[in-house]
């Protein structure tokens, strides 16, 4: 048995005897509470620390799911047993109807439209006194799922009064539930979903040119984050056994970000500790005599710490005592505080700014690398906070038959007249281009020709003003990126657009997205289906990545691989999408004179692989010996065209490259 | 890896709250709001508290123990208050509970003391609701009493006032959409519905707004001819500013919130005349009453207690507490329940003079017959209606149950 | 007929409140992409200090200290809170540390000055205007009238000196501003100062009409909030716009339709307005750039 699940185990059972170590209702109302905020909190993650967006409104879709068990309670006397599923399924549905409109603004915009949700939700909860009772409030009954009293003779492990067997019934269930969002949520993060929000966090328009619709994945995070958040209201309406409109202002969303910060995002443990330390705070904060013993120790390990760190990197001497200084500082505060309560909050504060700049990844960041190093004498892999892929790619895998449908001598792509305006720049002048299939077709020009702006109208994230583009003879024009992706046109970016967070297996895997069937319900039960897709996209990549040769550097994150890698990267992953038609946005710059050769190598076996090319590139050499024909751009307007050696000779080629714009015109 | 870790660190934060803390003195609960919106009552309230545990521990505490006030912050959130109703049961282990400025606090987490059957005294919220949530025959016995006037009774005071003797026919209500507003407006149509007077106009307002200026408007088209409030301190005083932009002049009556310094401070001018039930008055009627302004002035230095009625109700809450545990001989919930149902002492306190003020049934230790209306007047709220204080009324007893 | 005039006479009164407090965000996002989600709080700041200085000084000597307050709570906020976050490129770094640094101010304050609201002195005559039955403060001419005039001010200096010039530049490219030799981090530094000093601005411009103290900030801020957003956040005039839109829909709603919903028409409205324009109404739309 592993480490790993004699962990797992050992914490379970630690949960399972809880109630029998300490008797009192007070703990085990307060690790119920932890519990039911940590569902929250961990479905927030998949929003605020996957996909990067903030939602305020989080607490609205939590009041939802507790106010539909106080509303089945109140209004039809219906118990705890309905409620929960259908609490899940109306704050699963009002989180899509608020995302569908919401998640096409991001940022600030955002914050703001969640924040018009959670208002106008405990408005309409407050005011709808007929079905919520108003300002009033619902108060529930813990339900008693099976009676044992009548067994308190034969199994007398506790004290089986009514009221403590249904707390402790009730904690039972909210632990089950709690296990099984950790399972769930820890399936799907793992799955082709959980890269999926990854990706479009670090690059959206990267996830959009790999058929990953960028829009669609976060609606689908947020509905699932509200999903949970549903839960939580239901298990929390029968906890708390009262609930009122003022339960569930926003404040409490922020309360719920702030935890997940400080806790840590992106990972499991992170969100339930910062939902413990929620819990435990204000306790903590009532009790001087308890906030100078935790100060003190906080002091003591930020010591320890610090000397460590420093007599092993001495140069940052200066950078590790400051935040060490400040949390002996913390600790003479307390023992000066008086009053604790009147200055709380500005304890509070304080704490989430020394997270904010001293621990970015959280607490649980912080001490995840301790922990791994620990673990890391038993066994080494345990250090590594990814699943390492052992699978060894092969040629045979690297490479789908998909095969351009179009009638002989007819062009694969035609680009017919196509204008771009921006405000009153003429990006594109009426430009006509045709790609024949199976050759590789070069786009030269000047900068500022609008080489890099036909990509994009190619790819849809432009949309031409004037003209058309006909992919395998149907229109495409004004069609959006992941669905001209998904028809098979990828692109490589003339500003390296990689998933820096993600290893460089699993950015390749988010090309092959298109390759799965399986459905967010295959993922979460790990059904045959989701797990055989996963195996063989994991074959595939591997295979890709060995075809651009950079499988020995799979589990790295990409963001720490060499510029010329990045490229390689980049064409690894758009091939996962099994193109038609491959664009190459200056494939070769920044490379090294070997690496280009190499490069070009790549090139013409994906063009033997049945792949048409389009090439931007400014390396003459390159284009002149790989090109079958070039198509030469300048201020917009196609200005020659054919095999490279003619256009080389073109007199107006010529002009345009060594300057003289003008005579060019003329 | 990251799930074992994840439920280690579950339980080992449980194990860290375990710390249990040895008794000697007898331990008494206190929440309330110390900081927010509703702080100053709450602050108020637990400086009338301290004052009493304070003079009660110097004279040689109850059943030869001190009284160890446990405080703790709800911050008006009904979730803390339920966590630190737990806590203050269970872990604290206190004898009994005072506190409870907030409606829904008090309703969120009174109930775990029912269950645990530790006595609640709440001694500034008003919701009617509060004293008859655990009533029979659902419950065998209620934990829950008070020492406040409940809205029931101060909307029947509002109507009496405003119908009967001034003689208004056309109310318009005007109530925050807290609970605390809207459960008042509840039963102030209520009183007024008694006394055959139908509300012309009912509005609402949010925490924080600035304007009233919709709502006034809709009252004045209503052709309302009085304004009753039911509001806390800015935002009343948002409502005297607007009459007073709108150029439309109304009396005012509402509860007792409107004695409140912010609404006092921030009208100024505009609020004098106001109206609200009471049930003390900084004024110094009796003896007690005197030496309570004196001692609360010197305590902690200010002139103008900023919410008498919380402070004068938490300091009576303590010596009610005191006395039962007194007459019960013992720090048990049941045993001083019984003895709160059935107190033998009188005890003399600022707002009046409890003689058997609860029974089995009514845990209400003010009635009616209490509270007298005050008035703003220059900055200070005074006497209403002088004959109120003639003579021997100035102390207003509950009638023998 | 006059009821509809006093109405939105009331809102313009209220939408300017909003819409001075709503430019400060604007001013940061400008030229560093973050909000200081603690506005209202340093609304709230500047509004108390002034409280206390107006009783030595007179309601006009006052302005100058707030000013000058407001901008050094405003550097302070920027290199507190922010800076680390935009090195980094944390997008939750600056919202939390924002917040976190507004709940700091709150809790100060409470302790400072108090927890109730207080009656901020009016410099002028508390008795209303009267224009043909529409009544009005001469406060709330002032806050019209200021506001506009600070925005003015504030655009004026950015179009003419040689700083605002900078600062203009950075909130245009703040990559190739920064290759052209500006200080951008000084810049954004000053950009939060300014934007604290609009706020605090507005402090003791609403001060006299909305009360003060320390919860004072957060209502208002929120609000203020919409309306940068309403408006854009890159648009100085989208502020003026929202402002009006928010505080008229407000009173207009509660007298036609019911006070108890008189905040959902407006935030309706925001969700509306974004459908369609996903950067606010006068907010420019940028164009993706690969």
């Amino acid at each position: 048995m592993s480490i790993n699940t004699l962990l797992k185990l050992l914490g379970i059972a630690a949960l399972l005897v809880f109630p029998f170590v300490f008797t009192s209702p007070y703990y085990l109302h307060l690790v119920t509470v932890i519990a039911i905020y940590s569902i929250v909190t961990l479905g927030l993650d998949v929003v605020f620390g996957y996909t990067g967006e903030v939602s305020l409104g989080h607490s609205a879709l939590f009041g939802i799911g507790a106010y539909t068990a106080g509303v089945f309670a109140f209004q039809l006397g219906w118990g705890f047993l309905p409620a929960l599923p259908v609490g899940i399924l109306i704050a699963a549905l009002f989180g899509a109807i608020l995302a569908l409109p919401a998640l096409r603004v991001t940022g600030p915009y955002l914050a703001m439209v969640t924040l018009a949700f959670s208002t106008i939700v405990q408005i309409l909860i407050n005011e709808m006194t007929f079905l919520t009772n108003g300002p009033m409030g619902i108060a529930l009954r813990l339900p008693l799922f099976v009676d044992l009293r009548e067994w308190s003779e034969t199994i007398p492990i506790f004290d089986m009064s009514l009221a403590r067997l249904r707390n402790v019934e009730f904690y039972y269930v909210v632990i089950v539930a709690l296990l099984l969002t950790l399972v769930v949520i820890s399936r799907l993060l793992a799955s082709r979903y959980g890269r999926a929000f990854e990706a479009l966090r670090d690059s959206p328009i990267a996830s959009d040119c790999m058929a990953v619709g960028v829009y669609k994945h976060k609606v689908l995070a947020f509905v699932i984050s509200a999903g949970f958040a549903g839960l939580a209201g239901v298990l929390f309406a029968y906890s708390e056994q009262y609930i009122a409109p003022n339960n569930f202002s926003f404040d409490l969303s922020i309360t719920f970000l702030l935890a997940v910060t400080m806790g840590g995002r992106k990972s499991r443990v992170g969100p339930i500790l910062g939902a413990a330390i929620l819990v435990f705070l204000p306790n903590l904060l009532a009790d001087i005599e308890l906030f100078r013993i935790i100060a003190g120790t906080i002091a003591a390990v930020a010591v320890i710490a610090g000397g460590i760190s420093m007599l092993r990197n001495p140069e940052t001497r200066l950078r590790t005592a400051v935040p060490v200084a400040l949390c002996a500082g913390f600790f003479v505060f307390s023992l000066l505080l008086e009053k604790i309560t009147d200055y709380k909050l500005t304890v509070f504060g304080m704490m989430i700014l020394f997270v904010v700049y001293y621990l970015p990844d959280g607490i649980f960041g912080f001490i995840r690398p301790i922990i791994g190093h620990i673990g890391g004498h038993i066994r080494p892999d345990l250090a590594r906070a990814r699943v390492e892929t052992e699978v060894r790619g092969n040629d045979a895998h690297a490479w789908v038959e998909n095969a351009p449908r179009v009638a002989a001598g007819r062009p694969l792509l035609q680009v017919d007249q196509v204008v771009m305006q921006f405000g009153g720049l003429r990006a594109l002048d009426r430009v006509d281009l045709a790609v024949m299939p199976g050759t590789i077709h070069g786009l030269i020009g000047p900068n500022g020709s609008g080489k890099s702006t036909m990509m994009n109208v190619l790819t849809g994230i432009y949309t031409p003003t004037e003209g058309k583009v006909v992919f395998e003879g149907e229109a495409i024009t004004g069609h959006k990126p992941p669905d001209i992706a998904g028809r098979g046109i990828a692109r490589t970016f003339q500003n390296v657009q990689l998933f820096g967070e993600l290893t460089l297996i699993e950015n390749v895997m988010v090309g092959l997205h298109h390759t799965y069937a399986g459905s967010v319900a295959d993922v979460t039960v790990a059904s045959p289906r989701a797990r055989r897709e996963e195996a063989a996209a994991r074959v595939r990549a591997a295979s890709l990545l060995g075809f651009v040769g950079l499988e020995a550097l799979a589990n790295e994150e990409a963001r720490n691989l060499p510029y010329g890698k990045q490229r390689m990267l980049e064409i690894a992953r758009a091939l996962a999408l099994d193109p038609k038609l491959l664009l190459l946005d200056e494939p070769a710059a920044g490379l090294t004179a070997p690496n280009i050769r190499e490069l070009m190598d790549i090139i013409r076996k994906i063009r033997d692989h049945g792949v048409t090319l389009i090439l931007i590139e400014h390396h003459m050499d390159v284009v002149m010996s790989v090109c079958d024909i070039v198509t030469v751009l300048d201020f917009g307007q196609k200005i020659a065209e054919g095999r490279p050696a003619e256009v080389q000779a073109d007199e107006r080629v010529i002009t345009a490259y060594l300057g003289g714009s003008n005579a060019a015109a003329a | 890896m990251r799930f074992a870790t994840t439920l280690l660190a579950l339980a080992a934060s449980t194990a860290l709250a375990a710390t249990a803390v040895a008794q000697q003195p007898i331990k008494v609960g206190l929440s309330g709001p110390f900081t927010g919106g509703s702080a100053s009552m709450g602050v108020s309230m637990r400086d009338g508290v301290k004052l009493a545990v304070g003079e009660i521990n110097k004279a040689g505490g109850v059943l030869g123990r001190q009284i160890v006030l446990v405080e703790r912050d709800d911050e008006a959130r009904n979730e803390l208050g339920v966590q630190i109703a737990q806590e203050l049961i269970n872990k604290e282990q206190v004898a009994a509970t005072l506190g409870y400025i907030n409606t829904g606090v008090s309703l969120a987490s009174q109930r775990f003391y029912e269950e645990a059957e530790i006595p609640v005294l709440n001694n500034v919220a008003t919701g009617t609701a509060i004293a008859t949530q655990f009533k029979a025959p659902e419950y065998k016995y209620n934990y829950i009493f008070r020492t406040s006037a409940n809205d029931a009774i101060q909307s029947g005071m509002i109507a009496e006032e405003a119908v009967a003797r001034h003689g208004f026919k056309k109310p318009a209500i005007l109530a925050d959409s807290t609970n605390y507003g809207q459960l008042g407006r509840e039963d102030l149509e209520k009183a007024l519905a008694a006394r055959g007077v139908k509300p012309v106009a009912e509005e609402k307002f949010n925490i924080g707004d600035t304007d009233m200026t919709s709502q006034l408007l809709r009252a004045k088209q209503a052709g309302a001819d009085v304004i009753l409030t039911y509001a806390i301190g800015p935002e009343l005083a948002q409502i005297a500013n607007g009459m007073a932009k709108l150029g439309w002049k109304l009396p005012m009556i509402g509860s007792w919130t409107l004695s409140m310094a912010t609404f006092i401070d921030n009208a100024g001018p505009n609020g004098d005349g106001a109206l609200m039930p009471e049930t003390f008055i900084q004024a110094p009627t009796t003896p007690k009453r005197t030496a309570f302004i004196a001692a609360y002035q010197a305590a902690y230095k200010v002139d103008r207690i900023p919410s008498p009625v919380s402070a004068a109700q938490g300091y009576d809450s303590v010596y009610l507490l005191a006395a039962a545990i007194t007459q019960a001989k013992s720090t048990d919930g049941a045993k001083i329940r019984a003895a709160l149902e059935n107190l033998q002492t009188k005890v003399e306190g600022v707002v009046t003079t409890y003689d058997h003020p609860f029974t089995a049934t009514d845990h209400e230790a003010i009635t009616a017959n209490i509270p007298v209306f005050g008035v703003v007047k220059a900055g200070r709220v005074v006497v209403a209606h002088a004959e109120d204080l003639a003579g021997d009324k100035a102390l207003r007893v509950k009638a023998k149950n | 007929m006059q009821i509809l005039a006093q109405l939105i006479v009331s809102g313009i009164a209220v939408g300017m409140i909003y819409g001075v407090i709503a430019f400060g965000y604007q001013l940061t996002f400008a030229t560093s992409k973050t909000l200081n989600f603690g506005q209202g709080e340093a609304l709230m700041l500047g509004s108390l200090v002034g409280l206390t200085v107006v009783a030595f000084t007179g309601y006009w000597l006052m302005l100058p200290v707030v000013l000058a307050f407001g901008l050094l709570q405003g550097a302070v906020v920027e290199r507190l809170g922010v800076r680390q976050a935009i090195k980094t490129k944390s997008e939750s770094g600056w919202i939390m540390a924002t917040i976190a640094l507004g709940i700091i101010f709150k809790n100060l304050a409470e302790n400072i000055w108090g927890r109730d609201a207080m009656k901020f002195p009016s410099p002028l005559p508390e008795a209303p205007l009267s224009f043909a039955g529409v009544n009005v403060l001469p406060m709330e001419i002032v806050i019209v009238i200021g506001a506009i005039g600070m925005m003015l001010l504030v655009e004026l200096f950015n179009r003419r000196s040689i700083f605002g010039k900078a600062v203009v530049a950075t909130a245009n490219d703040r990559e190739a501003a920064g290759l052209m030799g500006i200080n951008t981090s000084l810049v954004i530094t000053f950009s939060y100062a300014l934007s604290s000093m609009t706020a605090a601005f507005a402090g003791v411009l609403v001060a006299p009409v909305t009360l003060t103290g320390a919860s004072m900030g957060s209502a208002l801020g929120l609000k203020a909030f919409a309306v940068a957003i309403i408006g854009g956040l890159s648009s100085g005039f989208g502020v003026v716009v929202g402002g009006l839109i928010l505080g008229i829909t407000e009173t207009l709603t509660g007298y036609y339709l019911s006070t108890g919903y008189k905040d959902v028409p407006g935030l309706v409205l925001l969700l509306l307005v974004l459908s369609f324009k996903p950067s606010g109404l006068f907010g420019r739309a940028s164009i993706k750039k690969v």
